[in-house]
């Protein structure tokens, strides 16, 4: 029996090589005609602004979100062996993954809505 | 359907102080959430107040009967658990009373008004004028309390580690919350949070070596794995519990791995600079002690010179460079990492009156610790901390009792007699010489550091009695009865552990018994 | 202790642990084979992509009363493969500004992770092929679907790394938008599918289709988690009605802007095969996977249940999800953005973790952990603690509708005391929206005089309005 990820392996190979494929032809194949307008960064006709790739600063919000994100997705990870694991389990740990819940999603989103962590404009 | 799992064992009356502390947090937590602001203040403190008034009422009537290994063996409530957890919470209680100090205001006048905010920026100003206030400290000063009680009993290297970023994670946020000198502050935070992190993969580093060395995270599981021997694993063994070593070291501030410490107490808001200072000390060298005393004593000798080395460099290196400090909180870390040293020192003694001595020490200098802190948040030039050691000039003149106070404590630091500095000394040291050779020299050096630390102090003393004020305008601040009563609490305790040290250490000694 | 945890679950595993475990059994599938099966996916999909493409515009365009593409070969099938060859022969423009390396990997990168997920989707039963007995399925893992959720983790590295490289104003917000908006609908996804595991016992793909021949499909026992799966699954690929990172009218075309040519072309490939992936496990967690919809599969002693008939249901509940694809995009608007991560956080997320609390009690009662009585109801018999469990469910239900029923009606009420103020909106010559608080009246109606709305206009300025929105803010 072969390892179970070689034939995902195979199959992303399959997938990145059409890719590289279809971009690398169409390099070859397409036109080039070079004009310094089209070099510009797109921004619906005016002059762009001069902003940067690199240095660019993100809104903090978005820290924020991904902080939320790493700390419930976490938490929701912690459910799935659980799930799986559920039968042998039994009552008492049914009970503490109650807990579990509660403290780390139900009061944990309380506070973080209450406090206006969900709040998006 | 087959039901393979076992639930451990657990003993709810053994670890009841832990659960009343967590649940506290929990519902300082709640609170945060759904009590209308202006009364979260007064919430918070009340139900951390009465949160650890409970968890002590739980300690003494319910948890000291129960002397068990609890939790499958992760959490040991001994002798020396239940001690220091009693020490933690009254740290605790103490260090709550400081923290909800307001100086007239209406809002706790150490914590800036919005973390998150840039430093001088419109945003915080905007937060200032709304009054809002970081209540959470409350909450945060609990979870980190029950991380540090869960640190002194932990009876597995996982749960240990678990413990330990129970009660730093807490800390890091605490200690960037400074309401003035954000920047500081907020360096410090920094400071603190990467080396702790860096820390604490060391001691990762170090389980993962002594599980490859003994197949268990238990400690008395490795304690029996060394009594055996392993072929082929020897070399592990040694580099693990140094890296362990190395991780729980750094929470005392001992000197390879002191650096934050000056720049963390000095950023860090003055109450919760007492109260890390007290508390994460004890917590660290709880954990160490159990650590050494139950896990790693078999191979002792392959490693307690390097441990010796560790606290004499700790002694020397905290006493001589607290002599040049300027600045009253930089010059207090460097006296606390000097304390770290002569605790180790204590623990270096390995023998039951060594356990009796280090606990009554960290108990001692806990109280001390946290009362001369409330003092410096006491003293202040225009509404900000004193902290220059130029300001104290002449301060004695003017606030007698306050200096009276201060310098009295300082003496204690020092180890003058009918302080409890020097019973805790002595009762740290004793031990020590009665060990061997490696104590007696040990011992020397701490003597000889101790005279060092002494004339910083009686500098700082002078200074207060016998110079003159460089402005009028540094007073001591109207404080609370809050802050008062806990000022009030350490000074006494310094006292009366001075004077009649005789049931204290009684106690400890009954309490310096570790279950294997 | 913990080393007792885990020797004492190892040993469990071994005894009883088959269900964790996938069920398919690849022992009789040669190397070559499976390379052929992974040939065989990859056709499959790119052609159900460029169906899907000339399907959608075709639906859309009999939702909107016009024919859709129709000249390129018979109903215009062959529209989809032109617009591919177009793209191939047209130039492939890269900004000055861009990053060279990393404008270049994002769509490959994204495209290429896009076909991870198929791979353990089961399309079929065993069947045979050229001799050996192998299942319609390319690989199963014991975390299967756990592997498909960090393949959708990825996507997130692609456009972040599209939107970031292009060096330009809207890509970088596209690709922020975009980025928080999966991971944001990730969470709530993640938590849809814990009552599958739950009922399954297992995060094996075939497990999972297998449990469901026995209890019957999960999109009966697991509804709630269905009707999130499905609005997640539709944030996850960034469609109408959320697909804001690409609004056209508010960003140009998000982290794609910069883009043209045959790399655009990629980032289109593969959101449709994204589709395909979270319709597939749709598919495979709620609708019984490849097996026959229940009165078929009864005909003829389960024939229509064997072999290769599988993959004709698969593909057939598959496209269902496709068409309700385009279905929603015929019908709905673009939510805001604020409503859409409020959605997300505030109802998804909140709404599930009690919907597995409630399944943990019934799978709890189901496995006696409350007792061993039972009733009977339609010939099955079920645990007597779920009629609590059920009873107490219901009265939360009722409790939380009243209070926020009553909540509803203070804030209407309050709405009702906010807007006394009547403003004229042609007051100034130009129609004018009304401000909060304001109402409008009808330019009609004589009660309305110009000065009278003049002050008016003025006491409910900006000023008074940013105030009672911060005082709402916190408490």
């Amino acid at each position: 029996m072969t390892n179970p990820y070689t034939p995902m392996l195979i199959l992303v190979a399959l997938g990145a090589g059409f890719v590289i494929f279809s971009v690398g032809l169409a390099q070859i194949v397409g036109p080039k005609r070079y004009n310094r307008a089209k070099a510009e960064a797109y921004e619906c006709g005016i002059q762009p602004s001069p902003q940067a790739a690199e240095g660019g600063r993100f809104p903090i919000k978005y820290y924020l979100t991904a902080m939320l994100f790493i700390i419930f997705d976490i938490e929701a990870v912690f459910l799935y062996p659980y799930a799986v694991a559920f039968d042998q389990l039994g009552l008492f740990t049914l009970l503490a993954m109650f807990l579990f819940l509660l403290n780390a999603f139900f009061i944990a989103d309380a506070y973080v809505w209450k406090r206006g962590g969900f709040e998006w404009d | 359907m087959p039901t393979v799992f076992e639930a451990p064992e657990i003993n709810w009356a053994a670890i009841a102080p832990m659960l009343v502390v967590m649940a506290g947090g929990l519902i300082g937590i709640v609170v945060e959430a759904f009590v209308p602001r202006r009364r979260r203040h007064s919430v918070q403190v009340a139900l951390s107040v009465v949160a650890l008034v409970l968890a002590f009422v739980a300690l003494v009537t319910l948890t000291v009967d129960n002397r068990v290994k609890t939790l499958g063996g992760s959490v040991v409530m001994d002798g020396m658990s239940v001690f220091l957890q009693g020490s933690l919470i009254v740290f605790g209680l103490l260090g709550v009373l400081t923290m909800a100090e307001k100086f007239g205001g209406d809002r706790p006048d150490a914590f800036t008004p919005m973390g998150a905010a840039i430093p001088g920026s419109a945003y915080e100003a905007a937060a200032d004028r709304a009054g809002l206030a970081t209540s959470e400290v409350f909450p945060l000063a609990l979870f980190s309390l029950s991380g540090m009680m869960m640190f002194v009993a932990a009876g597995d290297l996982i749960t240990m580690f678990v413990a330990l970023e129970v009660l730093s994670l807490p800390l890091y946020v605490l200690v960037g919350l400074a309401r003035r000198r954000r920047l500081l502050s907020q360096e410090a935070s920094l400071k603190y949070f990467l080396l702790g992190a860096f820390a604490s993969a060391f001691f990762l580093f170090g389980s993962a070596l002594l599980y490859g060395y003994a197949a268990t995270t238990d400690l008395d599981g490795i304690a029996a794995a060394i009594t055996e021997t392993r072929p082929g694993l020897e070399p592990l063994l040694v580099p693990a519990i140094l890296l362990v070593l190395v991780g729980l070291l750094f929470k005392v501030g001992a000197v390879p791995f002191h650096s934050w410490t000056p720049d963390a107490y000095q950023g860090a808001p003055t109450p919760v600079t007492g109260f890390m200072a007290a508390a994460t000390k004890l917590a660290a060298f709880g954990a160490i002690l159990r650590f050494v005393y139950v896990g790693v004593e078999g191979t002792r000798w392959s490693w307690e010179v390097g441990l010796a080395v560790i606290a004499a460099l700790t002694m020397v290196v905290g006493a001589v460079l607290s002599v040049t400090q300027t600045d009253i909180k930089r010059l207090l870390a460097y006296s606390s990492i000097a304390h770290a040293g002569f605790i180790l020192v204590g623990v270096l003694a390995f023998s039951t009156l060594g356990l009796r001595g280090v606990m009554f020490y960290l108990l001692a200098y806990g109280l001390m610790t946290i009362a001369a802190f409330a003092i410096v948040s006491m003293v202040r030039q225009g509404g900000t901390e004193a902290t220059q050691l130029s300001q104290w000039a002449g301060l004695g003149q003017r606030h007698p009792i306050l200096a009276a106070t201060f310098g009295f404590l300082l003496l204690a630091f020092a180890g003058i007699p009918l302080t409890s500095g020097f019973t805790a000394k002595f009762a740290a040291f004793a031990p020590a010489i009665e060990s061997g050779t490696l104590g007696v020299v040990l011992v020397v050096i701490g003597v000889l550091a101790s005279a060092v630390t002494a004339f910083v102090y009686v500098r700082i003393i002078v200074l207060m009695y016998f110079s003159d004020a460089t402005s009028e305008d540094v007073v001591a601040a109207e404080a609370s009865p809050l802050t008062t009563a806990a000022v009030a609490v350490g000074a006494v305790a310094t006292v009366v552990l001075g004077i009649v040290p005789g049931p204290v250490l009684e106690l400890a000694a009954q309490a310096s018994e570790l279950i294997r | 202790m913990i080393a007792q945890v885990v020797s004492s679950g190892v040993t469990s595993l071994a005894l009883d642990g088959a269900r964790e475990n996938p069920l398919a059994d690849f022992s009789d599938t040669p190397l070559w084979l499976t390379a052929i099966k992974a040939v065989g996916i990859f056709a499959y999909l790119l052609i159900q992509v460029l169906l899907v493409i000339w399907f959608e515009r075709r639906v859309i365009g009999r939702m909107q009363q016009r024919p859709g593409p129709n000249r390129n070969g018979p109903f215009g099938l062959l529209q989809s493969l032109a617009d591919g060859v177009k793209s191939m022969l047209k130039e492939d423009v890269r900004p000055k500004a861009s990053d060279a390396i990393v404008f270049t990997v994002a769509p490959i990168l994204f495209a290429s992770m896009a076909f991870v997920a198929f791979s353990i989707i089961p399309l079929g039963p065993d069947v045979s092929m050229f001799g050996y007995r192998t299942p319609l399925q390319l690989t199963d893992l014991p975390v299967a679907v756990l592997l498909v959720l960090a393949a959708a983790g990825v996507a997130a590295y692609g456009v972040i790394m599209a939107g970031w490289a292009s060096g330009s104003t809207y890509p970088m917000l596209g690709g922020l938008r975009s980025s928080a908006q999966i991971i944001s609908y990730e969470i709530a996804m993640g938590l849809s599918l814990v009552a599958v595991f739950l009922y399954a016992g297992s995060m094996s793909t075939s497990q999972i289709v297998a449990a469901q021949a026995e209890q019957g499909w999960f999109i009966i026992a697991a509804a709630f988690s269905f009707v999130v799966y499905v609005i997640t699954m539709v944030g996850e690929t960034n469609r109408l009605p959320f697909d804001l990172a690409e609004g056209e009218g508010e960003i140009v075309g998000g982290y794609f802007t910069e883009y043209s040519g045959m790399r655009f072309a990629m980032f289109f490939l593969a959101e449709y095969i994204n589709m395909f992936t979270v319709s597939a496990i749709a598919t495979t967690l709620f609708l019984g996977g490849w097996q026959a919809p229940p009165g078929i599969a009864a005909i003829n002693d389960g024939m229509f249940n064997e072999g290769w008939w599988g993959l004709l249901w698969f593909t057939l509940k598959m496209w269902l999800f496709m068409f309700l694809f385009v279905w929603l995009r015929g019908t709905l608007p673009r939510t805001r953005y604020d409503q859409f991560m409020k959605f997300g956080w505030k109802f998804l997320i909140p709404a599930s973790l009690v919907w597995i609390v409630l399944v943990a009690l019934v799978r709890g009662a189901d496995a006696g952990f409350f007792g061993d009585s039972t009733f009977g109801i339609l010939g099955r018999d079920f645990p007597v603690p779920v009629l609590f469990i059920l009873g107490a469910a219901l009265l939360l239900m009722i409790i939380g509708f009243t209070l926020w029923d009553r909540a509803a009606e203070r804030r209407r009420a309050e709405r009702r005391e906010e807007s006394v103020i009547d403003v004229d909106p042609f007051a100034g010559g130009y129609p004018v929206p009304p401000l909060p608080g304001q109402r409008l009246v009808e330019p009609g109606s004589a009660r309305v005089g110009r000065t009278q709305t003049d002050i008016h206009t003025d006491a409910s300025g900006s000023g008074a309005a940013t105030a009672v929105v911060v005082s709402d803010k916190e408490d």
